[in-house]
């Protein structure tokens, strides 16, 4: 019963209901709006974020979850209809639960580079012409992150923590370095084909921007990446650049392109050391953490992404 | 030939030759139809024509010819073969539409032809890209089989609201078995009349109705009723001699479906005939042919619905077809292409406005019923409201089909009896002694008797054996004097002679109720003239006197006076016969006559009509008022007809016909100038020599018409000339003999209490309470429904622009697509059709009974300016409105307009997962489908609160809402309550329903078009105040739909 009830409501609630709330919702809005004391007010509740009481409200929420699992047991037919009005009830009776429709929630989505029609990655080693697009797909996407660049304009910020601006809302904000270099064998410094000559390709994983967006604070979301289906050894290795495979918090939060100009987001690279050969090997990387969700089935980019790599020889 | 009957003829010879031709001229039509027929069945017709000289044959002659026998009838082996041959002895019903053929056009009538082409269109599409693609969504799939399934849903509906009201005819028609009375192998048995063949022996008592065309082979004193044939009120004689040469006219035949009112003579009181014709071969048959032989025209209505069709769905294909082109010519993939073509048609298509008017229009059948109009199709339910000439039969429908004590003359004064339907009002002077003498007379000069067992029932309503005048006396007296079989009791009868044609009167002889007075009452009626003949004094004020030139000249006058009237006069006189030469042993001889006839005291005059309904005057005028032209079409005579039409307003006190300005000239009646005569009187006679053109004129020059003495067939012609004069034409009618008109008028109005089946059947209403009255609640309900029709499609309309222009804005400026087809479907078929349904609960602006029916072509349903206004005004506006919430929607997510514009492409790419919007935020595509989605839910929204406003504004055409009253249509407002909560339970309810496309939109968001919603009523209020200030200005007449 239960299950059948998650997955119905999965379509409507993606982002599931358990998000962590947060206020990057107003945070938005006053881009658009020109209330600005709403805007103070809201400055100050991103300034200091109260740790404890999401906490609380995640344990009140599991205890809710277990009631209404009797509830549900008890009287299966009028369950659903019942947990439709709470969480309709929840969305009209509390504005600051209220789920926008594209930041819904805290869910980090992903998308990778090089960019192509399509998710399948075939090519033939000893063929440029089938690679040489993913090189320049990924040298143009990785302009903006030259290391002199980022040296010039944007500001090294101590790692670890938010990047946090105070401040008018109108004001320019400095962005932290990304330097291209922290991509190492995936920095196509050394190697100008991104490992797509040896077949070795690198993957790069980017998170969608979403203003005012902050990952958890404490342990840094972690990328993995894994065979989907199939056989786990036709990876044998795959390497990760920056070495955490994580994103900095100091890259959050993101104000907006309008004010955040020279934003660059955070990037991990994923090298695929060893793959098998000559056949389609489905791969999924997925983002571990505290309270990261990544096994949406309508949004497939939701903490994950999946690819194929058929890489010939 | 009348003169049996109490003569109505008096004003000489020559009357009566007039009417004598006239009535040969009443079946003229029937031989015409004959003939006719005869071209299209020779070899039928030929035998027809042999049927006919039954009644020159004598019995023998018959016997042969039928093979049968007069004694012992036929043998039941023979019966059954006639049977097998001839057929069942009934009327083969009209061919009746399967009831298959009439679901499938349901199906693809109106719009549904272009919904299926959508959905066709949609499965094609799907197929294409399955194809390229095994992948491919099945959007188009489910899309095809919505708009499928919103054409089943909505034919189906349409069959169901169309059969239940059907259905209450066919129940309303149910017609009892009839039974015959048959003698076949020597013996009596009843069998069902249907199993009657041809040479069957009949028998036939008082008040059995004729259960085939027969030959009457002994009958005496038998009468029947050829009302339903021939709409004479009065009975017919008939009897077994051979009289006429038109079989049609002569005595010995009477027809299928009469009524035999009475047979008087021995043996046992019946009359015998033998069986000439059956089923659809005798005459009433043949006039039900006639009937089902004309086409059956479209309502007007229906019409109109046509036109709104064609409009709308030209529109849609044009518009489609035309983006088509520039979608193809912008280089979309022509699947693409098609796909918003679909969408076009979609939005431009009312889905529900054709249930919704089939709903309106029932919810007025309903109405209708309730106030005694039953309404066969839901269409007829609207013509009433345009017609503009009613035909209307006299018998039944104006008069109420009963003879009536109407005038009494004695004492030298004439005295107005009350005709009304309870005869409670008698106000007439009956102190003199002279009354005592006269209602003594009627009492006691009368074979009419009630039948037993009705002591409640009122008076006026009680059955009664005999004839219609002598039942007429009968109940005059009772309502007057009181228990009318008490006084005969006591004056008991000693001797009678009943009526006969010879003698043209009838008398009876009573011992008095005053036991002193030992003498004998010699009572007697009859023609006035007879009557006089036998009399040597007069009553006057209680005192005989003699009987001298100035009173009889007195007497004549009356006479005159009233027969003037179209009324029936009797004469009553009475005689004392005295003690000492008729003791009260006395034995009275009726055949030797061993009393007096003569020397009679004269006593009065009694005059009767078949008076006018009560409420026909009032209903009349109203009708004038209404700028409907009253016809009286009736095969009676024209002076009764000209009198019933003259007190009932059908000819109003003032106008004159062409014969009243000659006798008022005293000049020819061929000097007078026609134009000059408001009324007319036309007789079938002249009618029949009258050219197409002619009838044409006299139709547009006369504004109150009567027609007597007609046909059948003239009926109907009398209806095609009014047609011809583009006049939507309502015929009322209860005989078989209207039938043929029922049908051909544009509403057949039949009456239900008297009318016979056959005009029910051809009818597309009937009056449950034969009430002419209730015609103008019809015209009322029609108008009034034919308003708020308008108003119901001008709120319909209006909402496809706002559905439309996201398509033609998504195509040429390449927005993410504002709304979906399927959520238009849910405005089309959800939000909206209660609303529109509560617009015909509107009530009327102004007197809707003052106004001209509308001319059939000038003003339609659909006009120009409902529809410019609909879609260019109030609809753009609404098109702003909903995209305003679109964009606050979008911008408020983080696209601005700016960014909106030629997004599609990119929006649309499935592998873009990262697109970014006007703050640098990046969506993935099912993050930008589900904000897609939104927008719909917004547009939605945003359509819904602002056709709560047009709901608003339609209220009223032309009057100011406050002048209307916003709360006295209370349905409006369960419409918008319906409107409301319908989208909310799609926006909160169903919200996780991916298929719907619905989303949990912000709460805010609902209230972005109410200031758009205040604007379109501000700004219809200005044109109603505009158009109220302005008549006739050119704003009047573009801004006026």
């Amino acid at each position: 019963m239960r299950r059948q009830l998650r997955s119905r409501r999965a379509p409507a609630f993606p982002y599931g209901y358990r998000y962590r709330l947060d206020d990057q919702d107003e945070v938005n809005q006053n881009y658009l709006a020109d209330e600005e004391e709403e805007a103070e007010e809201e400055a100050r509740v991103m300034v200091v974020p109260d740790l404890e009481e999401e906490e609380e409200e995640e344990e009140e929420g599991k205890e809710e979850e277990e009631k209404e699992e009797e509830e549900s047991q008890a009287q299966e037919t009028g369950s659903a209809w019942w947990r439709k009005w709470q969480i309709v009830n929840e969305y009209l009776s509390d504005p600051e639960k209220r789920m926008s429709l594209a930041r819904t929630g805290q869910s980090w989505r992903v998308m990778i580079r090089p960019f192509a029609h399509s998710l399948n990655f075939n090519f033939n080693v000893s063929e440029p012409d089938t690679w040489q697009h993913y090189v320049i797909s990924l040298n143009g996407f990785l302009q903006g992150y030259n290391d002199s660049l980022q040296e010039e304009m944007n500001v090294d910020c101590p790692p670890g923590q938010y990047f946090i601006q105070d401040g008018d809302e109108d004001e320019d904000k400095k962005a932290c370095q990304f330097k291209r270099s922290f991509l190492k064998n995936c920095s196509g410094l050394e190697d100008p084909t991104f490992g797509y000559s040896t077949g070795q390709p690198c993957i790069l994983l980017k998170m969608n921007r979403i203003v005012g967006f902050r990952p958890e604070p404490g342990d840094p979301v972690k990328v993995s990446c894994k065979v989907q289906r199939g056989d786990e050894n036709d990876i044998r290795s795959i390497n990760y650049y920056p070495e955490s495979a994580s994103f900095d918090l100091r890259y959050y939060p993101y104000y907006g392109k309008l004010t955040h100009v020279n934003y660059t987001s955070p990037l991990v690279a994923m090298h695929f050391t060893d793959v098998v050969k000559n056949q389609a090997v489905p791969v999924q990387c997925q983002l571990k953490g505290k309270g990261i969700i990544n096994d949406v089935i309508n949004d497939r980019f939701v903490g994950r992404v999946i690819f194929t790599l058929n890489i010939e020889t | 030939r009348k003169t049996e009957i109490y003569s109505v003829e008096l004003s000489g010879s020559g009357d009566i030759e007039k009417t004598d031709k006239g009535h040969d001229k009443k079946y003229g039509g029937l031989k015409k139809n004959c003939l006719e027929r005869k071209t299209h069945q020779p070899k039928e017709e030929l035998k027809k024509e042999l049927d006919l000289d039954d009644h020159k044959l004598s019995n023998e002659e018959l016997e042969t010819k039928y093979g049968t026998n007069i004694i012992t009838g036929l043998s039941s082996t023979r019966a059954a073969e006639l049977l097998a041959r001839d057929g069942p002895n009934t009327l083969t019903p009209p061919k009746e539409t399967p009831k298959i053929i009439k679901f499938l056009k349901q199906m693809v009538g109106g719009f549904s032809i272009l919904l299926w082409i959508g959905a066709v269109l949609c499965w094609i599409a799907y197929g294409i890209q399955y194809s390229d693609d095994k992948s491919s969504s099945l959007d188009s799939v489910y899309l095809g089989s919505v708009l499928a399934l919103v054409v089943i849903l909505t034919g189906v509906f349409a069959y169901y609201q169309e059969a239940k009201s059907t259905n209450i005819m066919a129940s309303f028609r149910q017609m009892i078995p009839q039974q015959a009375l048959v003698v076949r192998d020597s013996e009596k048995k009843t069998v069902p009349a249907d199993q009657l063949v041809v040479g069957d022996i009949v028998e036939i008592k008082g008040g059995d109705q004729i259960p085939a065309d027969i030959r009457l082979l002994s009958a005496q004193g038998c009468k029947v009723d050829n009302s339903s044939l021939t709409g004479e009120s009065e009975p017919q004689p008939r009897s077994s001699e051979f009289t006429h040469d038109n079989p049609l006219e002569t005595k010995n035949i009477s027809f299928f479906s009469t009524t035999c009112l009475e047979v008087s003579a021995p043996p046992a009181g019946t009359a015998t005939g033998m069986v000439i014709n059956t089923g659809d071969r005798t005459v009433i048959g043949q006039i039900a042919s006639l009937a089902s032989g004309v086409q059956n025209s479209k309502t007007p209505i229906g019409i109109e619905i046509e036109h709104f069709v064609h409009i709308v769905a030209g529109v849609a294909v044009s518009i489609g077809v035309l983006f088509f082109i520039i979608a193809v010519s912008m280089k979309y993939h022509v699947l693409d292409s098609i796909i918003f073509l679909i969408g076009i048609i979609v939005a431009n298509v009312p889905e529900g406005l054709l249930a919704t008017v089939t709903v309106a229009l029932s919810l007025t059948a309903k109405r209708m019923a309730k106030k005694n109009c039953l309404v066969k199709g839901l269409e007829a339910v609207e013509t009433l409201g345009s017609t503009s000439i009613i035909c209307s039969d006299k018998t039944g429908t104006l008069t109420q089909n009963r003879m009536t004590v109407a005038h009494l003359w004695f004492d030298s004064q004439v005295f107005v009896a009350d005709t009304s339907e309870d005869h409670s009002n008698q106000v007439f002077d009956q102190s003199s002694a002279t009354w005592a003498s006269l209602s003594k007379i009627i009492t006691l000069c009368n074979r009419a008797e009630f039948r037993p067992g009705q002591e409640s029932v009122p008076i006026m309503k009680k059955a009664v054996v005999g004839d219609a005048s002598e039942t007429a006396l009968l109940k005059f007296s009772e309502v007057i004097l009181g228990n009318v079989m008490e006084i005969r009791k006591r004056n008991r009868k000693v001797a009678e002679i009943p009526f006969n044609s010879t003698n043209k009167f009838q008398l009876s002889i009573h011992e008095t109720d005053d036991p002193s007075d030992k003498r004998f009452l010699v009572v007697m009626k009859g023609a006035p003239e007879r009557v006089l003949e036998k009399c040597s004094t007069i009553m006057v004020n209680g005192q005989e006197q003699p009987l001298d030139r100035s009173t009889a000249k007195a007497f004549h006058t009356a006479y005159m006076e009233l027969g003037g009237l179209g009324e029936r006069v009797l004469g009553f006189c009475h005689l004392y016969l005295p003690a000492d030469e008729f003791p009260a042993t006395y034995s009275f001889d009726v055949d030797t006559m061993n009393f007096p006839t003569s020397n009679f005291c004269f006593v009065g005059l009694l005059s009767m009509i078949d008076p006018p309904r009560s409420t026909v005057p009032d209903a009349v005028t109203k009708c004038r008022s209404a700028g409907i032209k009253i016809i009286m079409v009736t095969g009676d005579h024209p002076i009764t007809a000209k009198a019933i039409a003259k007190s009932v307003g059908i000819i109003s006190a003032n106008s004159e016909t062409v014969e009243d300005i000659a006798k008022r000239l005293n000049v020819a009646v061929a000097q007078v100038n026609k134009r000059d005569a408001k009324a007319a009187v036309v007789t079938g006679m002249e009618l029949k020599d009258m050219s197409p053109a002619q009838l044409d004129e006299l139709l547009a020059n006369h504004s109150e018409i009567v027609f007597a003495r007609t046909s059948p067939q003239q009926k109907l012609i009398i209806v095609e000339g009014c047609q011809r004069q583009d006049a939507i034409v309502a015929v009322t009618g209860d005989g078989v003999n209207d039938s043929p008109a029922l049908k051909k008028a544009d509403i057949g109005i039949a009456m239900g209490i008297t009318g016979s089946d056959a005009a029910k059947s051809a009818a597309d209403m009937v009056l449950l309470d034969d009430n002419f009255a209730s015609i103008v609640t019809g015209v009322e309900e029609g108008r009034l429904i034919f308003d708020n029709l308008k108003k119901t499609i001008a709120y319909t309309l209006t909402k496809n622009i706002a559905e439309l222009c996201p398509f033609l804005i998504y195509i040429i400026a390449g927005l993410p697509l504002p709304i979906g087809t399927i959520t238009i479907l849910f405005i089309d078929l959800g939000t909206d059709i209660i609303p529109s349904i509560a617009l015909a609960y509107e009530k009327a602006e102004s007197d809707i009974m003052n106004r001209k029916p509308r001319h059939k072509k000038k003003d339609r349903l659909v006009n120009k300016p409902l529809a410019v206004y609909s879609y260019l005004h109030i609809g753009l506006m609404q098109a702003l409105g909903a995209f305003v919430v679109y964009f606050t929607v979008y911008a408020q997510e983080g696209f601005r307009p700016s960014t909106l514009l030629n997004l599609r492409v990119e929006w649309e790419k499935g592998y873009v997962n990262d697109l970014e919007d006007s703050y640098g935020q990046e969506w993935t595509s099912y993050q930008r489908k589900y904000l897609e989605w939104t927008g719909y839910t917004a547009f939605f929204v945003g359509i819904m609160i602002q056709q709560i406003a047009d709901l608003i504004i339609r209220k009223t055409r032309r009057n100011s809402i406050f002048q209307q009253g916003l709360f006295r249509n209370k349905i409006i407002w369960v419409g918008i309550a319906s409107q409301v909560i319908i989208a909310l339970i799609l926006s909160y309810g169903l919200g996780s329903i991916v298929a719907l496309n619905f989303t949990m939109l912000r709460p805010q968001y609902w209230f972005v078009a109410v200031p758009h919603a205040v604007l379109i009523w501000v700004y219809d209020e200005v044109r109603k105040l505009a158009i109220r200030l302005y008549p006739g200005s050119w704003w009047d007449k573009n801004m006026y739909y």
